[in-house]
């Protein structure tokens, strides 16, 4: 990797206060499993001048019971969350989607606020300099999208203008399924937003002066089925092509609330409100979960060559509605 | 598991591998090590640990696999800057320190033919030790899971499953 400095920061002050020291020229470094393919490739114009740990900041990597609901810290480990007995018992559904994120060495160190903080996977995107050349796009504050008219089967079916790059991050699906905020932290800033508010077409809300600090979960209904599936190829290290988080509660067999989530259709999670009213009073027919799942899809516009992705999403919006297991 | 004590930067760094401590004065010097430097360059370029292979150096394949305080990490995705105070264990550090003996598991990977280039086997089999030492009777399907990040090229994955249930089951005799 090309040279920077290096610093471990001791607190959120010290960390936010490098942050406006450097005028955007710094990265904050969690877990590193996305950062530093990043920095290797070089995919970026502007590399950064520093680099600041923040694993050294103490209390904030632990999983609590709150007022809101669960706390989470934004630098709990992917295997902290899936082997905590509080999310199990609460929101099965994001151990279910930390569970299939990479392989266990990853989740032994990528923290949560790194998940979704993450850069984008796309291809173009992420073209290493070394073979060829970095690749400029819309994303990169560029003038085109080389992915429009090019290798797009990963890539967005809805909600896209300039960059139809995906969201890469499982734990958002399912952390907005659960309507979950995060709370970000700048050298003079403190704002709650809800997780669904993170991701923008080209990139996310943060300044560069912010960092996340927690995450906080409302404790869902005890009886409301949790459910989070994904399809992906090569399960340990590749992306989602499509994956859906929903909560469905049930009264005597009638659907009494629901939450669908759509991933990696969009530059962010997509909760489909059509789809979630529809169910709403309705016994859970096949008909139905079917009818639901054409409405969860119906803004989709595939691109030329993802609209496989269409019939995938349909199938997993089926079988979460109705529990299956995969 | 709260970090007690803060923690700064520091111009030296310290951590142990394989039990031995090691310095590091941080910086672009020619005896000082680049922030920049991943674990697994340090291992290999500083510290002649060559057993830990860098085969993707993107988080994807697993060769590099270390144990870091008992978990297997990645040390390709890894900066050395941030592993003060951190227990590490390679390849080499497996097996006894004293007779020279090598670790039942390793022993299991050769009685078993459990690689053919041995690419991806240092990898494999610290990613198996880390499955070992939590949980000393996993099931195949534990063995899977563990091993799941792990790519073996030449295909010797059927191998390296009876490998690692064979050290189960002698461990259990
Ligand atoms: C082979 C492979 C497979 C993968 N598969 C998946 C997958 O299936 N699903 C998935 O979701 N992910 C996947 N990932 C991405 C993986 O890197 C993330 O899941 C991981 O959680 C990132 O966390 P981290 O702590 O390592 O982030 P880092 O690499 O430390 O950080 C990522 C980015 O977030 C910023 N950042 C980190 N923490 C904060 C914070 N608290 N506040 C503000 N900014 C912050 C950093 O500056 C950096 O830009 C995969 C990665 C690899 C290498
Ligand atoms: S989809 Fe987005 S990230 Fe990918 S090339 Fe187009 S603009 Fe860039
Ligand atoms: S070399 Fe580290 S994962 Fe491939
Ligand atoms: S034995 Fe050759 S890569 Fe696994």
């Amino acid at each position: 990797m090309k040279p920077f400095a290096h610093t471990s920061a001791g607190s959120v002050e010290e960390a936010v206060q490098l942050l406006a020291k450097y005028e955007g020229k710094a990265k904050l470094n969690a877990g590193g499993t996305d950062l530093l393919g990043v920095l290797k490739d070089r995919v970026l114009p502007d590399y950064p001048e520093a680099i600041i740990n923040i694993k050294t900041i103490p209390g904030l990597n632990t999983i609590e019971e709150c007022e809101e609901g669960i706390s989470i810290g934004a630098l709990t480990t992917l295997v902290d969350i899936i082997t905590s007995p509080l999310i199990e018992k609460y929101c099965p559904l994001l151990k279910e989607a930390a569970v299939t994120v990479a392989f266990p060495q990853i989740r032994n160190i990528a923290t949560i606020g790194g998940n979704l903080c993450q850069d984008t996977r796309c291809w173009y995107y992420r073209y290493p300099d070394k073979i060829g050349g970095m690749i400029d796009c819309f994303r990169k504050g560029g003038k085109r999208c080389p992915a429009v008219s090019g290798e797009n089967q990963y890539h967005a079916l809805m909600g896209a203008k300039q960059c139809f790059a995906v969201c890469p991050s499982d734990t958002a699906i399912a952390l907005t399924a659960l309507g979950a905020t995060f709370t970000a932290v700048g050298a003079e800033s403190i704002r709650t937003l809800p997780v669904n508010e993170f991701y923008t077409p080209l990139g996310n809300v943060l300044t560069p002066g912010e960092m996340i600090t927690a995450i906080y979960i409302p404790k869902p209904s005890p009886v409301a089925g949790q459910k989070f599936l994904k399809f992906t190829l090569r399960k340990p290290i590749d992306f989602a092509i499509v994956s859906v988080a929903s909560i469905i509660t049930l009264d005597q067999g009638i659907c009494t609330g629901a939450r669908i989530v759509l991933g990696a259709v969009a530059h962010t999670p997509v909760r489909v409100l059509k789809a979630e009213e529809f169910l709403k009073g309705k016994e859970l027919s096949e008909e139905i979960v079917a009818e639901a799942a054409e409405f969860a899809l119906a803004k989709a516009k595939p691109l030329s060559k993802n609209a496989y992705k269409l019939e995938i999403a349909k199938t997993l919006v089926k079988r979460a509605v109705r529990g299956d297991s995969s | 598991m709260t970090p007690t004590h803060e923690i700064p930067s520091h111009p030296t760094i310290t951590f142990t591998v394989n039990g031995e401590a090691c310095s590091f004065i941080m910086g672009d010097g020619s005896h000082e090590l680049p922030p920049s430097y991943t674990l697994a360059q340090t291992l290999r370029e500083r510290l002649g640990l060559t057993g830990t292979k860098i085969s993707c150096d993107h988080g994807a394949c697993g060769c590099c696999t270390v144990l870091m305080d008992g978990k297997a990490v990645l040390s390709c995705m890894l900066l050395t800057v941030e592993c003060e105070g951190k227990e590490i264990t390679t390849i080499e550090g497996l097996g006894n320190p004293v007779t020279g003996a090598i670790d039942p598991l390793q022993q299991a990977f050769i009685d078993n033919t459990a690689f053919q280039c041995g690419f991806c086997t240092p990898g494999i089999i610290m990613s198996a030790k880390a499955l070992l030492n939590e949980n000393p009777s996993p099931t195949v399907e534990d063995v899977k899971e563990a091993l799941a990040g792990n790519f073996c090229r030449c295909i010797s994955h059927y191998h390296v499953l009876d490998a690692v249930i064979a050290t189960v089951k002698k461990g259990g005799e």
